[in-house]
């Protein structure tokens, strides 16, 4: 017990260390009576950072003026229409390495006005999907990547363990391929009270996880001069996956409509075996005020395709300036207090992944000094996956155009409508046309 | 003084020009806040605009965009389905706005208090019905699914949002929910100003109530129902929020609306010239059902002796 309490007692003192040391990269009151303009995400899961911005006010002097507070996709739509009618009056916004490449050069470089100092602090590989055309135009909050849940009762159950072996030929263990995971999740299903697993199946979401099982299978989006390519063999593997999926009835028949949100309370129904998902949901998960599997969860990272990469579709959300601010400085420090240790220890301690390397290590202690294995081994696992396995979709300014063209075929394979290599002739010819009346190929 | 500037002040001051001098503004505020968007949109539709990229507003690039949609299948699908959508939601819709007229009409205690209650659905946010039905509708979680299951009416997981006529029905059904107290509400104000002397004269003559109702209550309230047709129409066809949450206009374009399509392609892709081109070509949907109930509310109100 003293030991635990001397522990808290370091962490503590470690924090108070950091957030002076935050502080200190603006003076005192040096932003009085200035005002900021913002367009931030809201939702849930984003909202406990903004709970800082007084502080970040009552020690410059600053004030913050939200215009928007909107989930992403109607904060991109308010953005571009933004950039349509030329009426940039803001300088904040949040922002999104998938979304960024759209916005050409609405926003500044940071290297201009964050400090090395600052930058070095971040995980390399998070700066890095922020760069657009060698321009660092968002600072990295807090990132995504997918790894895979599971219900351990399951795979330590004998008779489970004894009739996967007779019907597969190998041992029943967490799966380390995605073909393990197709054997493991027809095995488990049983329609309709309970499914092997499940995919987020519309929208960008599909199209995030085909591309990440596109790569598994050792394929690409486009070839090295940006033509589609994802028609290949490797393309019509990774489609197969889930078609065959959903034919064999291992995945709910409502997937096509499923997004996160579906599937997160779906895994946490107790209804489904194995669920790919992001590490905000981890805390609900093990919370048993929401959830049935509560205690009863494993974590490992994403399985390998055939390639013997493994799936890491990552993305970042972001903060940026705009060109047009008249106030970079003020910004600049506004941007910098949010992705600050402080701020990232905030949003990690509710599962969401630090872009700071410090906050990888800090918020494991932390979790360890509570005895919260379970949120260490999230972290621990997540920490890899960043690290080895994430990789952002192609940052061109047509990437989401190109999901629209894709994932409408892509389900119309999942649900029978074509077959795979129908769908994705069909997709390709039509982002082929999308990026040649973009001048791009 | 010149001459222009003498002719211009005697017509400023002649008493003919007095009405339309204070019309001056609301003509004014009319063509700057409807009109001068109307011809720029139009204007749009004939150029490549895309709204990241501001400058393609200046390259004229004629039919190229309306070829592109009379040429696009999946758009003629989505229309159709348009049509389609607008037919079952509209007539579902004033069925169920009379019946429950009909029944609020008869009853003499709680009527103000029902009348509130069905105002109701029509108070919530599209974008919050959407949500609501897609998680009554979830094939997994949601409650229609594991009701039908737990009451042994079947044993298998029914995917609402899924199958072509399902989700069809399910957008349908969430669509008549939110607004079928719009017709009930409308049809109640024609039966509240119904005058009672020809239903008097009516049951004096020996006529049953299916009589009454065929041939005087409904032909009186049939005006107040094309009124509500003509609202719901050009509603339900740019209806977007609850098939955008609910289906997305999928899975595979199943559930494919005008402007499910028109959003997208405008906001998600950016691409505003073509999505304006699209709205274009479908406003003709609006302009012939406006039309037709237009006709239908004259020819009634001909046919019940009133001007035209």
């Amino acid at each position: 017990m003293k030991m635990k309490q001397k522990l808290l007692c370091t962490i503590a003192t470690g924090l108070i260390a950091a957030l002076s040391m935050e502080q200190a990269a603006f003076a005192e009151g040096e932003f009085k009576g200035q005002t900021l303009r913002v367009k931030l995400i809201g939702g849930a899961q984003y909202e406990p950072l903004y709970a800082l911005i007084p502080s970040w006010e009552k020690a410059t002097g600053a004030k913050v003026n939200i215009l928007s507070r909107k989930n992403h996709f109607e904060l991109d739509r308010e953005i571009k229409q933004d950039i349509a009618s030329g009426l940039i009056d803001w300088c904040v916004g949040s922002n999104h390495t998938s979304f960024a490449p759209q916005y050409g050069d609405l926003y500044i470089d940071l290297n201009d006005v964050v400090s090395k100092d600052i930058l070095a602090t971040f995980v390399p590989n998070a700066l890095k999907s922020s760069t657009v055309d060698g321009r660092l135009v968002q600072l990295p909050r807090h990132s995504d990547v997918s790894n895979l849940y599971y219900i351990k009762s399951l795979f330590n159950n004998e008779d489970n363990k004894k009739g996967f072996k007779e019907k597969y030929g190998y041992e029943l263990s967490p799966p380390e391929t995605w073909n393990q995971v197709r054997d493991q999740a027809i095995f488990f299903a049983d329609p309709p009270n309970f499914y092997g697993t499940q995919f987020v199946g519309k929208d960008e979401a599909i199209t995030g996880r085909f591309y990440e099982m596109l790569v598994a299978e050792g394929g690409a989006i486009f070839d090295n001069e940006g033509r589609p390519i994802f028609n290949s063999d490797a393309g019509i593997r990774a489609l197969s996956w889930f078609v065959d999926l959903y034919k064999s009835k291992a995945v709910p028949v409502g997937v096509p409509n499923y997004l996160w949100d579906d599937t997160g309370l779906g895994f946490a129904s107790g209804t489904v075996a194995l669920n790919l998902d992001w590490a905000g949901w981890a805390s609900f998960f093990n919370n048993p005020e929401n959830s049935k599997i509560a205690g009863d969860i494993g974590i490992i990272r994403a399985p390998k395709g055939s390639s013997g990469k493994r799936t890491g579709w990552s993305g970042s959300h972001t903060f940026s300036i705009t060109k047009s601010c008249e106030t970079p400085k003020i910004a600049a420090s506004f941007i910098e207090f949010l992705t600050n240790y402080d701020a990232q220890m905030v949003e990690a301690r509710t599962g969401l992944l630090p872009t700071r390397s410090k906050v990888w290590d800090d918020i494991v202690t932390e979790f360890k000094a509570s005895d919260n294995a379970f949120m260490v081994d999230i972290f621990k696992t997540y920490k890899s996956s960043m690290a080895e396995d994430a990789f952002t979709v192609p940052l061109i300014p047509e990437w989401i155009e190109v999901s629209n063209t894709l994932w409408p075929n892509l389900q119309a394979a999942i649900v029978g409508d074509k077959t795979v290599k129908q769908a994705l002739d069909d997709a390709a010819k039509a982002a082929t046309e999308v990026l040649e009346d973009a001048g791009r190929i | 003084m010149s001459i222009i500037s003498l002719k211009f002040n005697a017509i400023i001051q002649s008493k003919k020009s007095l009405p339309y001098l204070l019309l001056l503004p609301a003509i004014i505020v009319i063509l700057s806040v409807v009109l001068v968007p109307l011809l720029f949109s139009f204007y749009t539709s004939f150029t490549p605009f895309k709204l990241t990229k501001p400058d393609t507003l200046f390259i004229f690039i004629g039919f190229k965009n309306y070829i592109r949609i009379f040429s696009d299948m999946a758009f003629w699908v989505a229309f159709g389905r348009t049509v389609l959508f607008l037919a079952v939601v509209i007539n579902l819709e004033f069925l169920f706005g009379l019946l429950i007229a009909l029944m609020i009409n008869k009853i003499t205690f709680g009527k103000r208090i029902l009348r509130t209650i069905m105002m109701f659905p029509m108070m919530f946010s599209p974008i919050l019905v959407g949500f609501q039905f897609k998680f009554i509708f979830n094939d997994n979680i949601g409650i229609l699914n594991n009701a039908l299951q737990s009451l042994g009416v079947t044993d298998q997981a029914i995917a609402w949002l899924v199958d072509r006529w399902l989700a069809f029905g399910a957008i349908s059904f969430a669509e008549i929910w939110m607004s079928t107290s719009i017709f009930a509400i409308l049809l109640l104000a024609g039966l509240f100003s119904m005058p009672q002397e020809p239903h008097e004269a009516a049951q004096v003559d020996g006529c049953n109530s299916w009589q009454i109702f065929r041939h005087i209550t409904l032909p009186f309230i049939m005006p107040f129902a094309f009124i509500a047709m003509t609202i719901r129409s050009l509603d339900v066809a740019r209806a977007y929020d609850i098939v955008d949450v609910m289906t997305g206009g999928g899975p595979a374009g199943r559930t494919e609306l005008l402007w499910t399509m028109i959003a997208r392609t405008g906001f998600d892709n950016a691409q505003m010239g073509r999505a304006n081109a699209m709205a274009y070509v479908s406003i003709i949907l609006s302009i012939l059902f406006t039309y037709y109930f237009f006709r239908k509310i004259i020819a009634t109100r001909k046919a019940m002796g009133g001007d035209t």
